[in-house]
């Protein structure tokens, strides 16, 4: 089935016309022959159902809350904390026992009385108390809506907390009614890592002989970063730091010293990865370690920015004997999954990879999009400079930064850089559509009443998303496979994880409940003929 | 941890309760075709359905009205109108919730007014807008499901007629519990209108055609003449009166309000039907008598492994009295009974059960989990987030009450009536057994044969 302009058109026509023509910017058809334009990160409309969150979950809960050795204090009344306590599956383990916090939810659990008289000094207490209960190597602040409205001055407080106590806290103002969705709130925590934490190591360089890197934009869902990981120290690279899936303070302020920056979801941490190029004279590359074929992909780009012929070989090696280990396994569940369909709406990355996946296993992805990315997400980091801001983007402050006088070392030479960059998405990212064929749908922003009709309209096999629109699509009829906590499974990145995502998928599509959903009175009258005893 | 506990802390560690208006959706969801707007930014109102979702394994829409930087300077009247006026048009609902926030709160939103000014705009005669006032620093989310049941009363009820049925206005119970209620209802054969009714709304049988509100759930018209009741029988005996539905049908209709606890455990249960029979003169019937004689074969059955039970009880005030009734009476000690809200009542009504249980409101994980292990508790009662006790402590948790999201059926468990209180019942005995068993060996290897070396303290992340 397909959708084409004018079913788009009568599927809009069942909103209110000032919200058709807001949603039509956000949705379109793709056409190569066409140069096209999405809108995106703009302000969703009240009364719509969207999926978006706010800038303190992406602030503490997306950036902030993996980051296992430090604890995170929401600022706030009772609601915030708990609903971001844990509920993005980031998994971690720590070498320093007692270390990892990320099982706490800590809150200053604000009080009407703390709400007129403020909540400084709650603040502060909670500090000093949350120092003396887990000594942690840092602490954050995170800031939710009535702490700005109230004007409590919480930067004041942590400078404060941070001369008595003499360990890193910093201070987040991320409020939940800045910016348009958690996007803003992975901006906001992106500065503050960059002013306070990174760069504030001793070390100057990474250990001889390795080549040293960072992976940027991987939570450790389900153990993903891990799965990356085992990969990569097969190769031979040394990985300074995660940011910020089973990531620590410990190595994230020695995260300067890698030769190259891994970026995987390109929203929540595009702003650290520029920044980091220019303080430390890093370049950063663009990666998808989902699906068999973009994490071989991946690995040879790397193997090509290094420019080593003994990597490029020990990266081949690797590759052929894990892909020997996994496509005999692959084998039957690309059987099962061979000619289905997907929807793909994920939040600002998985949407595009998790399409690479897919087609490894011989699915088409025919809807597919994002919850918060920007439009560069989906065309590509060319049209940054056509983006114009609006009164939600422009209340997050940019950080500006200059390259380092002792730190900064060009890790590669201008003109190798340019060439590479031909050949290799280096500080480049092509965003989503490019890569998708024609004649797909592509929805910004995705909300409950369009997930109904799109099903309506192009009946996938699976539908991937999260748990808020699992359930409708369920309903439906159709499987589901979540992709922002895996349903409790994963990893599903690198070659295992394909393995592991292909297994799920077919126990999905081959469950024999679905075969229940008719009763039999519905399809034959019972007992046609007559049933002997004991015959069965 | 550090072992001294410290009781006058600011700091709150691992929560035991939520914010006012995820309580406050609830009741919306078990009223017919109606949808609820969160007024505030849209964070809040996706984390809520978010967690919603988990436990019920539903869907939950929830509308917000999305306010923006630019809203909390110049208020959000405009917002919310779009929100109710987008929600209409996709949802077509009959009847629309308003839930505050914080930030609605602490901006001073004259909800009422905007809705109000909305209705006269839009020439709306028919659709009730309830606004409900659920700041998120005003108390938790068990205040949150008591103040909207106790708006939709407010804002609905009429008094006609003088009419026959019962009112029973419930908290928040699994879906599969409400279902049992209304069995024993129709066993008791009592006409009744009861509040709120989301038994089908959040446990919805798989149909073919999906739809996005159903006529599922409390009816409006019932609602309307709830003044009109012969009584109302509100499970409510732990909630405060500014915040009672029930309480205010009696001072404003005059209609006789019989709180009562949730029936769980058996005297609760007895506690219902007496009630019942009293109100309609009608007998308890022999299939509830059969049912009542099987769980105190049960309890004849069980009282010996439970007699070693020692139970730590945590959650909503409401279901954290009812299972604490039904720990004593099968001998299940209670030692530690909690509740995240802030109220004195559980305490008073929990003190002649069991005197000697540490009886905290407004606790926090981390103070029931140091009572806990002083106290040697051995089965924890409560929703997931008790997990934590077993991961840290080893102490067993049946999964009981709101939310449940680590474990599938949340929505299916059933706990009252006699039947329900037998499940229960085996399922607190029979997790004591596993630990029991698992322990076994174990026990017996350390009191024999098993020097004990000096116990290293917990530390925090362990
Ligand atoms: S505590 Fe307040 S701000 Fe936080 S989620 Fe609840 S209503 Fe929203
Ligand atoms: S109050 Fe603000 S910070 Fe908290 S969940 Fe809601 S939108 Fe987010």
């Amino acid at each position: 089935m397909a959708l084409d302009e004018k079913n788009l058109e009568a599927m809009l026509d069942q909103y209110p016309a000032k919200v058709k023509r807001n949603r039509k910017k956000h949705i379109l058809i793709t056409n190569s022959k066409e140069e096209q334009i999405i809108e995106a990160n703009t302000r969703t409309i009240p009364g719509i159902i969207t999926n978006r969150g706010c800038a303190y979950a992406g602030c503490k809960g997306v950036v902030l809350g993996p980051l296992k050795d430090i604890v995170h204090i929401t600022h706030g009344p009772i609601g915030c904390g708990y609903y971001s306590w844990l509920t993005r599956r980031n998994k971690a383990k720590t070498e320093e026992p007692g270390k990892n916090f990320l099982t706490y939810c800590v809150s200053t659990d604000m009080q009407e009385s703390d709400i007129v008289f403020g909540g400084e000094k709650k603040l502060s207490k909670v500090i000093d108390e949350t120092v003396s209960i887990f000594k942690p190597n840092a602490i954050t602040i995170n800031a939710t809506c009535p702490v700005g409205l109230i004007g409590d001055d919480i930067q004041a407080v942590a400078k404060e907390a941070e001369k008595k106590h003499g360990i890193t806290i910093m201070a987040f103002s991320c409020e939940g009614y800045k910016g348009v969705s958690q996007s803003a709130g992975h901006h906001i925590a992106n500065n503050g890592l960059m002013d306070q934490i990174i760069g504030d190591g001793e070390l100057e360089e990474g250990p001889k002989g390795k080549y040293c890197i960072n992976i940027l934009g991987e939570y450790n869902i389900g153990g993903d970063s891990w799965e990356i990981e085992r990969i990569m120290k097969k190769i031979g690279y040394h990985i300074q730091a995660v940011m910020s899936g089973d990531g620590s303070y410990e190595e994230l302020k020695n995260a300067h010293v890698a030769d190259l920056n891994l970026v995987m979801c390109h929203r929540s941490i595009n702003y650290i990865a520029e920044m980091l190029d220019k303080k430390y004279g890093t370049p950063w590359l663009k990666v998808n370690f989902i699906g068999v074929q973009s994490t071989i992909n991946t690995l040879r780009n790397m193997a090509l920015y290094f420019g080593d012929q003994k990597l490029i070989d020990k990266t081949e090696e690797v590759i052929s004997s894990e892909l020997a280990k996994i496509e005999p396994q692959l084998e039957s569940y690309k059987k099962i999954c061979a000619g289905k369909t997907a929807f793909c709406f994920v939040g600002g990355s998985r949407g595009h990879h998790y399409q690479a996946l897919y087609q490894d296993l011989g699915i088409e992805t025919t809807l597919a999009g994002y919850e918060f990315a920007h439009r560069d997400d989906y065309e590509g980091r060319d049209i940054i400079s056509e983006i114009k801001g609006d009164a939600d983007s422009r209340n997050i402050p940019d950080l500006e930064v200059t390259p380092d006088d002792k730190r900064f070392r060009l890790k590669i030479s201008p003109e190798r850089l340019e060439k590479l960059k031909e050949q290799i998405p280096l500080s480049n990212y092509k965003g989503m559509i490019p890569e998708m064929k024609d004649g797909r749908v592509v929805v910004d922003d995705l909300n409950h009443f369009e997930t109904e009709e799109f099903i309506k309209a192009l009946n996938p096999d699976i539908f991937s998303s999260g748990i808020k629109d699992k359930y409708i699509v369920q309903k439906m009829g159709i499987p589901s496979k979540q992709l922002h906590n895996y349903d409790y499974s994963g990893p599903y990145a690198g070659f295992n994880g394909a393995v592991n995502f292909a297994k799920d998928l077919s126990m999905s599509f081959e469950s024999p409940t679905w075969n229940f959903i008719i009763p039999p009175w519905r399809e034959t009258p019972l007992l046609e003929g007559s049933i002997e005893e004991g015959e069965a | 941890m550090e072992k001294e506990i410290i009781y006058s802390r600011n700091v709150n560690e691992n929560p035991c309760n939520m914010c006012m208006a995820m309580g406050g959706i609830i009741p919306f969801k078990g009223i017919e075709e109606s949808m609820v707007i969160i007024h505030g930014s849209q964070g809040c109102s996706t984390y809520m359905r978010r967690h919603i979702a988990e436990h019920f394994n539903e869907p939950i829409d929830v509308g917000s009205s999305s306010l923006n930087e630019k809203g909390t300077i110049y208020g959000g009247g405009d917002n919310l109108k779009k929100a109710i006026d987008n929600i209409i048009k996709v949802y077509n609902p009959a009847i629309i919730g308003v839930l505050t926030t914080c930030l609605a709160e602490t901006i001073g939103e004259d909800i009422d007014g905007i809705a109000s000014e909305y209705l006269k705009e839009k020439e709306l005669n028919n659709l009730p807008i309830i606004t409900v006032s659920t700041p998120g620093y005003g108390n938790t989310h068990a205040e949150g499901y008591w103040a909207a049941v106790k708006r939709i009363v407010t804002n609905l009820a009429i008094k006609k007629e003088k009419g026959s049925k019962v009112n029973i206005i419930i908290p928040q119970l699994s879906p599969a519990d409400i279902r049992e209620i209304k069995r024993l209802l129709q066993l008791m054969e009592v006409q009744y209108t009861l509040l709120p009714d989301f038994s089908d709304t959040l446990d919805r049988p798989f149909e073919r055609s999906y739809k996005k509100i159903t006529k599922d759930g409390t009816k409006i018209k019932d609602i309307v003449e709830m003044p009109d009741a012969v009584a109302t029988i509100q499970m409510g005996v732990t909630i405060e009166e500014n915040y009672s539905p029930g309480k205010y049908l009696e001072d404003e209709f005059g209609v006789p309000l019989y709180n009562t606890p949730i029936p769980i455990g058996l005297e609760n249960t007895d506690v219902f039907l007496s009630l019942l029979s009293q109100l309609t003169g009608k007998e308890v019937p022999e299939a509830l008598k059969q049912e009542r004689g099987r769980l105190l074969d049960c309890m004849i059955d069980s009282h010996k492994y439970n007699a070693q039970g020692t139970s730590a009880i945590f959650g909503e005030p409401e279901l954290v009295f009812a299972a604490t009734k039904m720990c004593c009476e099968n001998g299940i000690k209670p030692a530690v009974v909690a509740t995240g809200s802030k109220t004195a009542k559980l305490a008073e009504l929990v003190k002649p059960l069991c005197g000697d249980a540490s009886l905290l409101d407004e606790a926090d994980f981390v103070s029931i989990r140091s009572i806990s292990t002083e106290m040697k508790v051995n089965v924890a009662i409560g929703n997931s987030d008790g997990k934590y006790l077993t991961e840290k402590e080893g102490i067993p948790l049946v999964r009981f009450g709101f939310p449940i999201h680590d474990r599938i059926g949340g929505q299916r468990l059933l706990s009252v009536g006699y039947i329900g209180t037998t499940m229960f019942l085996d399922r607190v005995t029979n997790t004591l057994l596993e630990n029991k068993y698992n322990n076994y060996r174990k026990e017996m290897y350390q009191k024999f044969y098993w020097e004990p070396k000096k116990k290293t303290l917990a530390v925090p992340g362990s």
